[in-house]
């Protein structure tokens, strides 16, 4: 048997696990609007738990810690950094997949889509994922010591003025097609 | 002729009576408005059925001309089968303007590609012309149909079930068809007969998966959205964009921090 045999199995073999993925119904997409208004919700909620986070990684602390406290309470400091660490990088992805959310939404309403940008955005998602489970994965085995933050101010800022204003005429759409769609589903049509 | 079996009779008679029942089904719930082009791919598949079996009584099952038919007919099947992955795509897609321009350029891209490489990488003997043709061929449309689902769900598009059925059987069909190929030409004179019943049995099972799609009427027009203005994309693209830029940016040095520290 040649190679191009077992490529082809291979082949095949990958794009059946593909399909099964792409296939399968989502958990329920939300509704237009309301994947608009996540990413804003999301920054406003991160940022009032700022300071306790920042405090949480603070290195003054432990540094203090270490030489006051027990193995016991430092291993258990350690532990619970770790904890905020991971409850950090979740929320950071769900900012992430949010801002996703609203500008898959507004691609899929535009008359006209730039390539670049979705090229762009497929390659930013890929590299967050990525990096986001080689994180996570480090730190649930323990082989990554808790990291400091900075500039996580800059990043849970408020959205800017364009990004609120796309929102609102989004909201609108959504709504009209929310509308529009109910009244398609009462005289029994099935809406895309 | 006899060198078909009986089985093979039997499981020729099913495909002919599960063909006709989805022409029928087509044409009984006027679904064959909604999908021309698949319903042009089912009737073609009907009369092909016919035209082999007539040329089986005339030349015999294993003679060259026979071949030369099943070869020929094979072409306008394959084609059809390709457009009516096409008329899918468009059919989910449309809507859509901005997406569909996008997919459109993409999925070409993806047949050509794949189309290409295909027949760059097959064995390259005179006698296999026709099997790699036909495999390439099969390949390029479940690479479509794949990155077509891809596209779909990476925007969050909904997909009507029947399409989606539809599209699972036009794609399991051309998976089958790809190995079954792939198989026959690695042990061609073992597999010969195996390869035509097996064949048989995943367009029998693609027609049970598609009578079943089709059961029901389907909407000849669906839902229409409405789209936003121009410049919104134009700005707030590019915008959301660096967002999520900056957020890689913070995850890198997130990393970085720790592989200082560590």
């Amino acid at each position: 048997m040649s190679l191009i045999f077992y490529s082809f199995f291979g082949l095949i073999g990958l794009f059946l696990i593909l399909f099964a993925w792409s296939v399968r119904t989502p958990s329920r997409p939300a509704p237009l609007s309301a994947r608009a208004g996540a990413g804003d919700e999301c920054g406003r909620r991160h940022m009032t738990y700022l300071p306790q986070i920042r405090q949480a990684f603070a290195d003054v602390d432990f540094d203090f810690l270490s030489k006051k406290a027990s193995r016991e309470v430092l291993r258990r400091v350690r532990r619970e950094r770790r904890g905020v660490a991971l409850a950090y990088l979740a929320a950071l992805r769900e900012d992430f997949q949010a801002l996703l959310g609203m500008a898959q939404a507004i691609a899929t309403l535009s008359p006209e889509l730039a390539a670049i940008h979705e090229f762009a955005r497929l390659r930013l998602t890929a590299k967050f994922l990525w990096q986001c489970e080689m994180i996570r994965w480090k730190l649930l085995a323990g082989i990554a010591p808790v990291p400091q933050l900075h500039g996580l101010s800059d990043l849970l800022s408020g959205l800017s003025v364009r990004i609120e204003a796309a929102l609102k005429e989004l909201g609108e759409r959504a709504a009209v097609a929310g509308e529009l769609a109910s009244s398609m589903n009462r005289r029994g049509l099935n809406v895309g | 002729m006899g060198e078909i079996v009986t089985f093979e009779w039997m499981l020729w008679g099913l495909m002919v009576f599960l063909n006709g029942g989805l022409l029928v089904l087509l044409l009984y719930r006027r679904n064959h408005r909604v999908f021309p082009s698949f319903f042009v791919y089912v009737l073609l598949n009907f009369l092909q059925c016919f035209i082999l079996f007539a040329s089986y009584k005339i030349w015999g099952f294993s003679s060259p001309a026979s071949e030369r038919m099943a070869w020929g007919t094979q072409f306008f099947v394959t084609i059809a089968r390709a457009l009516a992955v096409a008329q899918i795509c468009h059919r989910v897609l449309a809507k859509y303007r901005g997406i569909w321009a996008l997919a459109k350029r993409l999925l070409v891209a993806t047949a050509v590609v794949v189309l290409l490489c295909s027949w760059a990488i097959s064995e390259g003997s005179l006698h296999f012309a026709v099997l790699n043709a036909n495999r390439g061929m099969e390949l390029t449309i479940a690479s479509v149909i794949l990155f077509f689902f891809l596209f779909v769900r990476y925007y969050g598009i909904a997909v009507d079930p029947a399409v989606r059925t539809l599209a699972v059987g036009l794609f399991l069909y051309s998976c089958f068809y790809v190995l079954n190929i792939t198989i026959l030409e690695g042990r061609l004179h073992d597999y010969a007969r195996l390869w035509n019943v097996c064949g048989t049995l995943a367009f029998v099972a693609s027609l049970l998966i598609w009578n079943w799609a089709l059961w029901e009427r389907q909407p000849q027009t669906t839902f229409e959205p409405e789209m936003l203005s121009d410049d919104i994309y134009r700005t707030v693209a590019p915008e959301i964009n660096e967002r999520l830029k900056a957020l890689n940016e913070h995850l890198s040095h997130f990393l970085y921090v720790e592989r200082k520290r560590s």
